[in-house]
Formats: C-alpha cells, sequence, structure tokens
C-alpha cells in the first residue's frame, strides 16, 4: 500500500504498480488446465432437480461451465442460485437430488464437500468460514500444515502465507489475527485460501458484497488472472455491472428454473434484468421528485477519535442534512463514514467531540436509544450481526425498535403488535407466509425488509441506511429504494452511506465524499458522476 | 402426488411440534410410566411431596432460566440458597419475624445485581462472575454461621412452609406465583422482550435502543431473588439455618432450563417448559427412590436424560 497501489487501481490512472504481481498465484497453479483440455466444458451439470419436502427449489436445471471461463450466475434471492452450487459442492448427499454432473465429459459421484475438494471443485461462501482468534496465515494453512520432523514448520507456513498474500497485492502481517481485518480483507484472505488449495472450479457467491472500491478492482483483477490460468470460475453476483466487467457468458435463474444462458457481448443489462425479475424494468431507480426543507441534522467539526490509534478515524467532518432530501455518503471502505454516523446515533465504541445540532438545537446521543427518541433509525451495514436476531420471529425482530409503542399501559399489547407488524409486512411487500416465521428463514432481500420495517416502525424523521442494498436483489432493491423516495417525500431525511456507486448516483440529491476520515467533497445533483465521485474517494481531487 | 407432499408436510410439523415440546411429552410419558412402575407412586401423599420438594428447584430454575435466556449463566444459585437459609434463621432468632424474609430477599437482589454488574459494566463473563460470587458468599455463610444453633422449629415459617392454602401446600402457591409473575414479565412486558433480544444478539438489541446493561443488572438481581425465596423455603422446610445446604442447586437449575429446551447461547426458552423439566426431574428421582434404586445410579440416570433432551432439541 505504500507503494502507491491505491492510485494504481483507479480507472483511468497508470497501471503499472508494483503490487499488482500476480507470481505467487502462478505458481500454485502452474498445474491445472494440462489433462482436462480433452473436453469443451469443465463443468456440466444435467436435469438437476432438487426438492426441500414439497418445495422444488431447483427445477430441471441444466449448467454448463467452460474450461478458463468465468461464468456469471444471475438471479434474484431465492432463484436456486445457492441450491445449485451446493448440489454442486456436495454439500447434499447424492440421493437428495436427481441429475447428472460431469466434470471434464466424465459422469462424477459428487456426495459430500470431500468428494467435490476430490474433484477440484471449491466454493467461496457468503458467509466467512474464517476463525477469527487465528493468524492469516494459520487459516490459511489450518487443514494442511506443511510440517517439519518435531512439528509445524511454521517459518514455512509464514513464508508461503506471505507469498500468496503478496500475489493479491494484500499487504498485511500473515500473523495478524483475522479477527482485527475489515470484513472486505477477511473475504480476500478467504479467496485466496480457496485458490490457493485450489481446484479446476471455483465458485464465488457474491464475492463482492463486502468489498469496496479498491478491493473490488483487486478482486476483479485477480480473477481475470485466474482465468488465464485455466481455472474456470462460477461468480454469483447480484451486481451487474460486474457481470459486464469480468463474465464470459451469464446465466440466468428464476423460480428454481434456469431461464437462459447468454454471452454477456450479446446481451444488454436491460434484457438481463429483464430476465432475472421476469418483467421488463425500465429504470433500476424509482423517478420521484422530492423537495428539500430545512435543516434538520447538522454535524459540525466532528471528530472520532480511533479505537485503536492515537489518530481520528473521522477528522473535522461538517456536513448537513435537510427534510426531505436523500444524502448518499460516498467513499472507500475504510473512509469513516460507517463510523461518522455510528458515532453521531452514539452506537459506535468511541465518543466523537464536535457539535451536532437536530432541527436547530445541540444534541448530543449517549446511546442508539437516545437517538431513537430523537426520531433518529439507523439500518447497520450487517444485517446478520448488528440488523437482527436470526433466531426470532420477523414479529419480534420488527417491533424490537419500537416497543413503546406497542406497549398498552405498560404491557405488551399482541394484537398492537400485530397490526403495526402486519401493516408494514404488506407495505415493504415482505415475502412470507407468517409473521411468526423466524427472520432467519427469509432471503437476503427480504431481511434487509424486515430491518427496514424495524426502524419504519420507530416513525423516524431521520434515517441513515447503511449499504441499504447489500446482498438485496435486484427487485427488492427496487422496492426499497421506492420506500426510501417515499419516505423523502414525505419529509423524512435520508442519508445514505454506499459503496455502490450507482446507487448513490442514482438515488441521491447531494453526495458527501470522505476519504481517510476526513471529508473530501460535496456534489450537487447536477454533479454527481461515477468518475468525480472516485477522484474524491481516491483523495486525488 | 400433492397428498403425499401434505402428508410429509403433517409429518413434519407433527414431528417439530414433538420435538419443541419434549419435555411435556415426556413429562407425561414418565408420569404414566411411574403409575404402573410402583403403587406407591400415584398417591396423594406422594405426590405431593414431590410437589413440595420440587417447588423450591422449580422457582430456582426459573431464576437461572432469566439469567440463561440472556445468554449469561449464574453459578451461585446453591451460594444464595445457603447464604439465604443461614441468614433467614439467623434474623427470626434475633426477633425480626416477617421483616426478616423481606430483609433477606432485597439482599439477594442486591447481591444479584452485584454479579449483573460486574457482567454488564466490567465485562467479567458471566460464568467467572458467578463463581467468584459462589465463593463469596458460601465463605459468607460459614462466617456468620460459625458456632451458633440457628433452629427455628416452631416459628412462623417451618409452620407456614409446612401449611396449606386452599388445599395446596404453600410452597406449591409460591411456585406457583413465581411462575404466574415471570411468565408474564417474560412475554408481556418491554424487559421480557427486551431479554430475549439481548441473548439473540446483544448488538442488534443495543441498536434497537434496548437498555443492555440495566436489564441484565436486572436479570441477575431477579435471578437471586428467585434463588433466594428458593432459600427461605429450604429455611423453613429444614426448621434451622446452616452453611451446608445448597450445593448442587446449580447444576439442577441448568438441567431443569436445558431439559426445558432453552438453550445455553441465550435468546429462547420458556417458563412453562423449564417449570415442567425442574418436575420431570423430580418425578424421575421419585419414582427411582420408590423402585429401590441407589442414589449412584439415579445421577447417572439424571446425566443421560439431560444428553437425550439437549440431543432430541438439537433435531428440531
Amino acid at each position: 500500500m505504500d507503494c502507491g497501489c491505491r492510485t494504481a487501481v483507479l480507472r483511468n490512472t497508470d497501471n503499472t504498480c508494483e503490487c499488482r504481481k500476480f507470481s505467487g498465484i502462478r505458481q500454485i497453479r502452474n498445474t491445472t488446465g494440462d489433462a482436462a483440455m480433452s473436453n469443451e466444458y469443465a463443468v456440466e451439470m444435467k436435469g438437476i432437480i432438487k426438492k426441500f419436502g414439497g418445495l422444488i427449489a431447483v427445477n430441471d436445471v441444466n449448467f454448463s461451465v467452460k474450461h478458463g471461463e468465468i461464468h456469471a450466475l444471475c438471479g434474484e434471492n431465492g432463484a436456486g442460485k445457492s441450491t445449485l452450487m451446493n448440489v454442486l459442492t456436495g454439500r447434499f448427499p447424492a440421493s437428495s437430488y436427481k441429475g447428472d454432473i460431469l466434470l471434464n465429459g466424465e459422469k462424477v459421484h459428487i456426495s459430500s464437500p470431500g468428494d467435490a475438494r476430490r474433484h477440484k471443485v471449491t466454493i467461496v461462501h457468503q458467509e466467512l468460514e474464517l476463525i477469527p482468534e487465528l493468524s492469516i496465515a494459520e487459516n490459511i494453512f489450518l487443514s494442511d500444515q506443511p510440517t517439519t520432523p518435531t512439528g509445524i514448520n511454521w517459518k514455512e507456513i509464514y513464508s508461503r502465507a506471505r507469498e500468496i498474500l503478496n500475489g493479491f497485492s494484500l499487504n498485511l502481517n500473515v500473523k495478524t489475527k483475522i479477527k482485527y481485518l475489515s470484513v472486505g480483507q477477511q473475504q480476500l484472505v478467504e479467496i485466496a485460501k480457496a485458490i490457493y488449495h485450489g481446484g479446476n472450479v471455483l465458485i464465488l457467491d457474491e464475492p463482492t458484497a463486502p468489498l469496496t472500491g479498491r478491493e473490488i478492482d483487486f478482486l476483479m483483477e485477480m480473477i481475470e488472472k485466474l482465468r488465464e490460468t485455466g481455472i474456470s470460475i462460477i461468480y454469483i453476483t447480484h451486481r451487474l455491472e460486474e457481470v459486464f466487467r469480468i463474465a464470459d457468458r451469464v446465466s440466468v435463474m428464476r423460480d428454481g428454473t434456469m431461464i437462459d444462458t447468454f454471452d454477456v457481448k450479446s446481451i444488454s443489462a436491460d434484457e438481463l434484468v429483464a430476465s432475472m425479475v421476469g418483467r421488463k424494468m425500465e429504470n433500476l431507480y424509482p423517478d420521484m421528485e422530492t423537495t428539500p426543507g430545512d435543516v434538520t441534522l447538522e454535524i459540525s467539526d466532528y471528530s472520532v477519535p480511533h479505537p485503536d490509534y492515537p489518530t481520528n478515524i473521522v477528522d473535522h467532518v461538517s456536513m448537513s442534512f435537510r427534510a426531505g432530501e436523500i444524502v448518499g455518503i460516498s467513499g472507500l471502505l475504510g473512509a469513516g463514514r460507517t463510523e461518522l454516523m455510528s458515532a453521531v446515533v452514539g452506537a459506535y465504541k468511541m465518543k466523537g467531540k464536535g457539535t451536532i445540532k437536530l432541527n436547530g438545537k445541540e444534541v448530543k446521543f449517549r446511546n442508539p436509544s437516545a437517538a431513537i427518541k430523537s426520531g433518529i433509525g439507523y439500518v447497520t451495514e450487517d444485517r446478520k450481526n448488528t440488523g437482527l436476531i436470526l433466531g426470532q420471529t420477523i414479529r419480534f425482530n420488527t417491533s424490537l425498535a419500537s416497543l413503546d409503542r406497542i406497549l398498552k399501559g405498560g404491557i405488551v399489547s399482541p394484537s398492537t403488535e400485530k397490526g403495526i407488524v402486519g401493516e408494514l409486512k404488506n407495505r415493504l411487500r415482505i415475502k412470507t407466509e407468517s409473521i411468526e416465521n423466524a427472520a432467519s428463514s427469509l432471503s437476503g432481500g427480504n431481511q434487509q425488509k424486515v430491518v427496514l420495517a424495524k426502524w419504519l416502525a420507530t416513525n423516524p424523521s431521520i434515517l441513515i441506511l447503511d449499504e441499504p442494498t447489500r446482498g438485496v436483489d435486484v427487485g427488492a432493491r427496487y422496492e426499497i429504494y421506492t420506500i426510501m423516495k417515499e419516505l423523502a417525500s414525505q419529509g423524512v431525511t435520508i442519508i445514505m452511506i454506499s459503496s455502490d456507486l450507482l446507487e448513490v448516483i442514482g438515488m441521491s440529491d447531494r453526495v458527501y465524499v470522505m476519504y481517510e476520515g476526513k471529508l473530501q467533497g460535496e456534489l450537487q445533483k447536477e454533479d454527481i458522476n461515477e468518475d468525480t465521485i472516485m477522484r474524491y474517494a481516491a483523495g486525488i481531487a | 402426488m400433492s397428498n403425499e407432499n401434505n402428508q410429509g408436510v403433517n409429518y413434519k410439523k407433527l414431528a417439530n411440534f414433538a420435538l419443541s415440546n419434549f419435555v411435556v411429552i415426556a413429562f407425561i410419558v414418565i408420569f404414566i410410566a411411574s403409575c404402573f412402575l410402583s403403587p406407591a407412586f400415584l398417591t396423594k401423599g406422594n405426590l405431593m411431596s414431590v410437589l413440595i420438594q420440587n417447588s423450591i428447584y422449580a422457582i430456582c430454575a426459573v431464576g437461572m432460566l432469566i439469567i440463561i435466556i440472556t445468554g449469561g449463566i449464574d453459578l451461585a444459585t446453591g451460594s444464595f440458597v445457603c447464604i439465604t437459609v443461614c441468614l433467614t434463621a439467623g434474623f427470626i432468632q434475633s426477633g425480626r419475624g416477617i421483616a426478616s424474609v423481606v430483609i433477606v430477599l432485597l439482599m439477594a437482589l442486591g447481591l444479584g445485581a452485584c454479579s449483573g454488574m460486574m457482567v454488564a459494566f466490567l465485562n467479567i463473563a458471566p460464568f467467572i462472575a458467578t463463581l467468584a460470587m459462589t465463593t463469596i458468599l458460601k465463605g459468607a455463610a460459614y462466617m456468620y454461621q460459625t458456632g451458633q444453633s440457628r433452629r427455628i422449629d416452631g416459628t412462623f415459617l417451618p409452620n407456614w412452609v409446612k401449611g396449606y392454602s386452599f388445599g395446596i401446600p404453600n410452597p406449591v402457591i409460591v411456585m406457583i406465583i413465581v411462575y404466574l409473575v415471570f411468565l408474564f414479565v417474560l412475554n408481556r412486558t418491554k424487559f421480557g422482550r427486551g431479554i430475549y433480544a439481548i441473548g439473540g444478539n446483544m448488538e442488534t438489541a443495543h441498536l434497537a435502543g434496548i437498555p443492555v446493561k440495566l436489564y441484565l443488572v436486572i436479570s441477575y438481581a431477579l435471578g437471586g431473588l428467585c434463588f433466594a425465596i428458593g432459600g427461605v423455603l429450604l429455611c423453613g422446610r429444614l426448621g434451622m439455618g446452616t452453611a451446608t445446604v445448597g450445593d448442587g442447586y446449580e447444576m439442577d437449575a441448568i438441567a431443569s432450563v436445558v431439559i426445558g429446551g432453552a438453550s445455553m447461547s441465550g435468546g429462547t426458552g420458556s417458563v412453562t417448559k423449564t417449570i415442567i423439566g425442574a418436575m420431570l426431574m423430580g418425578v424421575l428421582y421419585n419414582i427411582m427412590n420408590l423402585m429401590g434404586i441407589a442414589s449412584y445410579p439415579q445421577m447417572i440416570v439424571k446425566g443421560i436424560v439431560i444428553i437425550l433432551a439437549v440431543l432430541l432439541y438439537k433435531r428440531k
């Protein structure tokens, strides 16, 4: 990072940084693809049918991946993508599904994760499978440590791990415990680990979901390099821009069936979206006029100390937000956006310094509870760990932040609760049979809607949303955007932290861009474009 | 085809229902089996003594449940019972009468709150905080008890504990009141919602405005209160104060909660099933006693029941 590769990965800039060497990976991968080329396809799945009880999750699906191609697999949440990939990676015993799997033209029997590994099929799941208390190196070599006669060969582990990380342009100490890494860094370590342990077929399940700008660029490049080595990559994603950026072909699933497979060159984004949602979608962002009103929230000269170092993670930032306005906060991962907003509402572990004015009056929120009482809702970026209680019902989760509303004389009123939750369920179109189902039973998009419902139940006048559509499918995204616009038109102040540039551009009336804890720039509606945001975000404008 | 599917779904629903109500079904099965295994079982005298004996365990188990729902644990149950027995007898002896009970319960509330503060504000793991509390209270009980004879036979407490109201033994009445109060607290109050949320995901609860630290302190305080209620009843049954009682109460309480289907990682648990869990253990002990099974094999059976219960709940 100190060699200047931060700027090297940005678009329109010099590409010659030393950090981008893939020597480590090349070495590891030099054996792939020799015997494999006898058949055109690395993977063929034929007539796959998988049922859960009476529900058909995957219905007679044919899917094939060529050698050395990046094959994107798209579809809304619940379309059956993950189930299909779980079949391929041995999550289910062979007796529980129908159909054939062929690798390199040969019929194989995949009945357990071990089978998949033997056949060199590897998956990197959305949920990271790293052990937080162990170091990066220990995690990479978890299953097969090199040894000396007297025990584990730590020297070799560390040097090989260093090599692998260098191949990924990750400038991290291999002895760092996983828990001290950001989610994005963890993701890259996980992918590095998977690629190192290898496979001829690598499945990436929404690998960029927790990543931002720079890291996505790293990953994209890495994937392209991997393609050159002959690996076949199945790339599950919601982000269409990524499909067009790296994929050779794209397959679309909907409602458990395979809709079609396209050459990426021969299809437009609109066509792809239409085949995913099964209807034509004119616009990814709802067109609704909002008119900004008075300033509601004003942050001046606000700083938040870094929890570990004697610096500021948010450094003298001033921002103001108006009623009925959607303000995007953009920037790279680690720019201090989340820290700023969570400190403002009293949810961050460090206390911020500076003044916060709410409707002109100076306030200070000691904890999230105080912020909620003042009408501020905060949708966090990580719905599984900070947004939901997965084991509890949709009803329980939805009413959690607004318990006072369902009390009658201090006693919880089940009928009031059911009324409020049921109404929000309909308004947000949460797809579930009953509000008594566990939140964990919902798809990502619907889970996000439950989190949103929880905050809407508090009737906020200011709603802060941190990565509101991360891991959410196209259809649900549109619905979430619509709700945000509706709220704004009702006079709610919407503050949206987002790493999705298109989303920032499509939704925001105004954008603040942060860089390394500082406010780098403020863009008015007419100045909002990808290039400008990226320049500010990278600290070069 | 669709018919088959429906049957499949129904069967699954039934199986799920059976698994989540395992403790109820197991209790009924053991109860009916016991009727056949020993003629002495299904007699009013025997059933009453089982109820009275286990009401104390059940009350302690409810206290434990509150804390386990928050994702914590309280190992000091036995020591709470022990010091309550000593202090209640001591205070009654020194002529404080019914006030003794009130003082002791308030003290337990405060001591429980101390455990809670260690957990909530000092970030000490519940296991460690309450382990420390265990030895502190036990030591205090022995110190208080030294060289004193604390017999309280004939005072109001032993008489009341041995007595009946509306044909129901008084300790059982106390258990029913504790049951109803906590049934209400857990299901119909903000606090109840809050502690399920804290146990389910503390960070989410905090961000949703639940006063996590305060609720943790209250949970441990209520736990202490329950243990102390058990202790006062035990004091009445014994008719004396002694520091040698209470050992192992925490294990029985945890066992009842687990058999009642709560998860040790928090966020789940039901008062009803916890009470039935406690009674199930009680009936099991009783029938083994009636059948003349010695106490050591009984301990083995208890262990096996706990393992079976946890395995069954896991399958859900």
